[in-house]
Parts: structure tokens; sequence; C-alpha cells
């Protein structure tokens, strides 16, 4: 008896430093920024308790609905496009391809960019007198070029396109771990039974990448309602509003134009939908999830 | 699947076309930080000659070592701390299943789909009570609390790989539950730490909204804020500057990447496997 009492006591004591740094640092300030968002609150007046007002302007702001319109693009592309493209990727990845080596190494490599970086990179290459337009011109496509990030109409899926630079190898990577935690004896168990091809793919591959597929779509629907450096720095969502996300609108309207309780407000709407869709995801996911 | 059967070579050309579509921006941004100023601007002229202005400009103009020093404390501060807690913690939640522990388990794990976007704007108000406002320190502790929830769950699956009669056997020779636990357990659970550092380390250096918020003294900037400042002052005249600056800044991390690539597989293998 006494002897469980102090293992209990002493596995309390083992989780009270991160108790605390994580309540400290990551939950007072989520149970805050529910109360905050009730609140009208900016540099010049502390936080006055109004309800539901901030929730209804977030509804008139054409910059809060631009972005919101644009992440929800962003979370469609990733979970359809970026998706898809990476598992297909991985799966390549996987063969014994002669090159095997230097394939991995250049498709994981941007990972490592910082999207700081990549934004210079790119907001480079696409300048209007840049690479890519000069490419175009010398394929005679001349009359196809513009200015693609400082265009309403090409801003935002341009970059929608640059996230995939890295989103994709990232995504991949993960991917290609999954296959490789598939053991082996069951393909050759099926092979055996003259399953081949897209029939192996569909009936084990598949169904044995559940978690991961579950995982790699959290990542990619949490980056993508994050999406905030690549606008943040080439655009910064413009021209007009095209190509705000709601991250950076939360972001200009906290630290621009210290909105903090409309801001927050922006935010929560934001954090509910992740929380939304990942309990929705882990719901669907886990009953197509194979045990091993 | 077929592991053996090699590809067909088509195939294989495809594959490095489409690799060297990937590394084609990378080799461009290191072209561009050797660029003379002369043909900076057409895209279609390589450079003939190592000109190496821009790293001395870069050098000269941004405080880049200063940079380097405040990414490598709070990236480094931040691993350290998160794993110094969470490895407690998730060896813990392994071990004990009574309900206060079930319950902290929860409590801690829905962390992994709470997002930190709302909590920014009153970490902030908290950060200026706790006089923690524009320090490293802070950006430590925020770093820890957010990678808490997956460092945790990771050390708890690992965790439940080591025997217990390990700890036993231990604990009757005498040895105090957190002697035993340094000692023995943690040295044990390296591949959960390999697995957290690897996947968080990028991250955790790339960072640029923290930073860009909760910082604001020159002296204590992380680099990747410090090149989008460098950047902004430099608007009217030659980003080559600016390209030197980001090489140096991706360096390190290519260079780790490119020694640890082999390893990043392999934790994420485990990783996918206990989770």
């Amino acid at each position: 008896m006494n002897q469980n009492r102090r293992l209990y006591l002493s596995g309390v004591l083992f989780l009270l430093p991160a108790l605390l740094i994580f309540g400290m640092f990551f939950y007072l300030p989520f149970l805050q920024s529910i109360y905050y968002s009730f609140t009208e609150w900016n540099a010049l007046k502390p936080p006055r308790f109004i309800g539901f007002d901030n929730y209804v302007n977030l509804l008139k702001d054409q910059r809060m609905k631009d972005g919101f319109f644009n992440t929800m693009k962003m979370v469609a592309f990733g979970v359809i496009v970026q998706n898809t493209l990476a598992l297909f990727l991985a799966v390549m990845l996987n063969k014994p391809f002669r090159t095997k080596a230097f394939l991995r190494t250049s498709l994981y490599l941007p990972i490592v960019i910082s999207l700081v970086v990549t934004s210079i990179i790119w907001g480079q290459l696409l300048n209007y007198e840049g690479l890519f337009n000069g490419i175009l011109i010398r394929l005679g496509l001349e009359s196809i070029i513009q200015d693609w990030l400082g265009t309403v109409q090409t801003s935002f899926p341009t970059i929608i396109l640059l996230t995939q630079w890295q989103g994709i190898g990232y995504c991949a990577i993960i991917y290609l771990a999954g296959l490789q935690s598939i053991p082996n004896d069951i393909y050759e168990a099926a092979e055996i039974e003259g399953a081949k091809g897209f029939t192996l793919f569909r009936t084990i591959t598949l169904p044995m990448l559940m978690t991961t597929v579950s995982v790699v779509l959290f990542l990619i629907v949490v980056g993508g309602l994050r999406l905030f450096e690549l606008p943040y720095i080439l655009t910064n969502g413009g021209p007009g509003t095209s190509s705000y996300t709601l991250f950076l609108a939360v972001y200009n309207a906290a630290f621009q134009n210290t909105q903090y309780g409309y801001a927050t407000a922006a935010s929560i709407v934001l954090a509910f939908f992740i929380i939304i869709v990942a309990i929705v995801q882990l719901r669907i996911t886990s009953k197509r999830e194979v045990e091993l | 699947m077929g592991q053996l059967r090699k590809p067909p070579l088509l195939v294989e050309a495809l594959m490095l076309l489409l690799a060297l579509l990937f590394l084609l921006p990378v080799c461009y941004l290191l072209m561009m930080s050797i660029k003379q100023p002369a043909i900076f601007y057409d895209p279609f002229k390589l450079p003939n000659q190592l000109y190496l202005e821009y790293y001395k400009a870069a050098f000269q103009d941004v405080a880049f070592f200063r940079g380097l020093g405040n990414t490598l404390y709070v990236t480094l501060g931040g691993l350290v701390l998160t794993i110094l807690v969470a490895s407690m913690s998730g060896f813990v939640l392994a071990r004990m299943n009574q309900r206060f522990f079930r319950y902290v388990f929860l409590f801690i794990l829905s962390g992994l789909i709470i997002p930190t976007v709302g909590s920014l704007i009153p970490m902030f108000k908290l950060a200026i009570a706790l006089e923690l406002i524009n320090t490293r320190t802070l950006l430590v502790f925020m770093a820890a609390a957010a990678g808490i929830p997956m460092a945790t769950f990771l050390y708890s699956a690992f965790t439940k790989s080591i025997p217990r009669e390990l700890e036993e056997s231990a604990a009757i020779d005498g040895c105090g539950r957190l002697r035993l636990f340094w000692m023995i357990i943690f040295p044990l659970l390296m591949p959960a730490t390999g697995t957290f550092v690897i996947t968080n380390i990028y991250a955790a250096w790339n960072d640029f909204v923290t930073p860009l918020i909760f910082l604001n003294d020159p002296s204590k900037m992380t680099l990747m804020p410090q090149i989008v400042q460098f950047m902004a002052n430099k608007q009217s005249i030659n980003l080559g500057p600016v390209f030197a600056l980001s090489v140096l800044s991706v360096l390190p991390l290519v260079v780790l990447f490119l020694f640890t690539q082999k390893y990043m597989l392999k934790g994420l293998v485990m990783g996918s496997v206990k989770g």
C-alpha cells in the first residue's frame, strides 16, 4: 500500500514539469482566447465584453471573407491534389530505382528550406521579368505571361502551387515510412495468389496505409489552415484582398490594427475548424484502419 | 511490391526529370547568391565568375552570427526542454493506468488537435504579465509547450516496448525513481528522442511567425525574421545579399539533412509502427 502510494506520488511528480509548461503556455492562452473573442479590446481600451459582435463583424469583413475562402481552397487542394501526388510519389520512391538515393534526396531537400527562403526564391523566379516568364516567351507563349503574384486572378492559385514544392515531398516521406512498415510477406502471399499491380495496391497497400493517410491528411489540413508566410512575404494578401488567408487576416487585424478581441474571434473560428476537422477525420479513418 | 524488379528506364528518366525540377529552385538560390550585379536581373545569363561580394555585404549589413546564435538558442532550447519534460511524462503515462493518469494523458493529447493560432494574442498578454515579452526564453517555453503533446505521445509509445522487469530489478537495488529514469530508461528511449528531434528541428529552425510576433529587439532576433527585415530594407537595390543571407541560413539544415536523412525515414517508420 505504502509502496503503491509512493509510486503514485512519484508519477505525479514526473508529470509536473510537463503539465506546468503545457498548462501555462498552451492551455491557459487557449482558454483565455475563447473569452477574449467576446470582448472589444484594442491598444487603447482594455477588454470589454460585447457578446457575439466580433463574430458578426467577421461576416462583413472582406479580408476575412477572402481569407476564409482562400484558406478553404488551399485545404481542398491539399487534401485532393497534394495528398494524391504524395502517395503516388511515395509508391514510386519505394521501387528499386538505380538512382534511388539521388531521387529521394532531391525530392525531400525542399523540406528543409524555410518558407521565408522559399518565398524569396519563387518571388524572384515568378517576377514579371523573371525566369519563368522568360521561359514562356522563349516557348512562344508570350500571350500568357503576366505578373503571377501581382494579378488578382493568379496570385492565390500561384501561392497554392508554391506550397506544393515542399508539401509534396514532406507528405511523400511520411507515406514512404508507412509503406515500409507494411510487412513484405503480405505482398508475397498475395502475389502467390496471383494478385498484382493495382490490385495489390488497392487491396493491400491502401488498407494497410490508412493510419498514415490520416496522419498525412491531418498535417495537410492543419498546414493549409495556417498558411501565412508565403502570402505575408510575397503579396501581403494582395492585390486587393485576393490572396489573404485566414491566418494573415488574423495577424493583420491583431498586430497592425491592434483589434485584439476581433482578431481572437477570427482565430477561434480557425481553431475550431481545425478541431472539428481533426475529430471528423479521426472518426472516419479510425473505422477504416486495419490493425496489424 | 515487386521489390526485386527494377523499373523500366523510361520511368527512371521521368523520375530523374521530376527530381531535377525539385532541385532547380535550390540551385537557383545558390546561383543568385553569386551572380554579379551586371547580369543579376537577366534570367538567362549564368554567372561566369565566383562573385562573393553579396556574402561580404550579408556579413557586413546583418549580424549573421548573432542571428545564428539566437536561432540555435531558441531551436535547441525548445527541443531540449521538450525532451526533458516530455520523456518523463510520456514514461509515466505509459506505466501508470490509474484514472488520474489516463485523464492527464487525454488532456495532453488534446494539444495535438488544438492549434496555437488562437492563443497568440492572449499569449502576448501573458508574456507581458510574466515579463517574458521580447525574450528568447519565452520562445523556448512556447516551443516546449507546443511540442509536449507529440513528444509525450512518442515517448509513451516507445516506453511500452521497454520491459517492466528492468525497473523492478533496479528498484530492488535501491535505485530512486528519478535516477532510475535518467540512468536506465532515458537512454533506452533514444529512438523516440531521435524521431522527435528529426521531425521537429526543421520547423523550429525555420519558424518565422513566433519571433516576428514575440521578439522586437534586433539583438535577440532569429535568422528568419532577420532575412525578411533585410529584404524590406533592400527593396530598391539588387537582392543578391538577401540570397546570400538565405543560403547561409539554409546551409546548416542542408548539412544536417544530408547526414540524417537515412535516420529520418527510419525514425518515421518506427514512429508509425508504434503509433
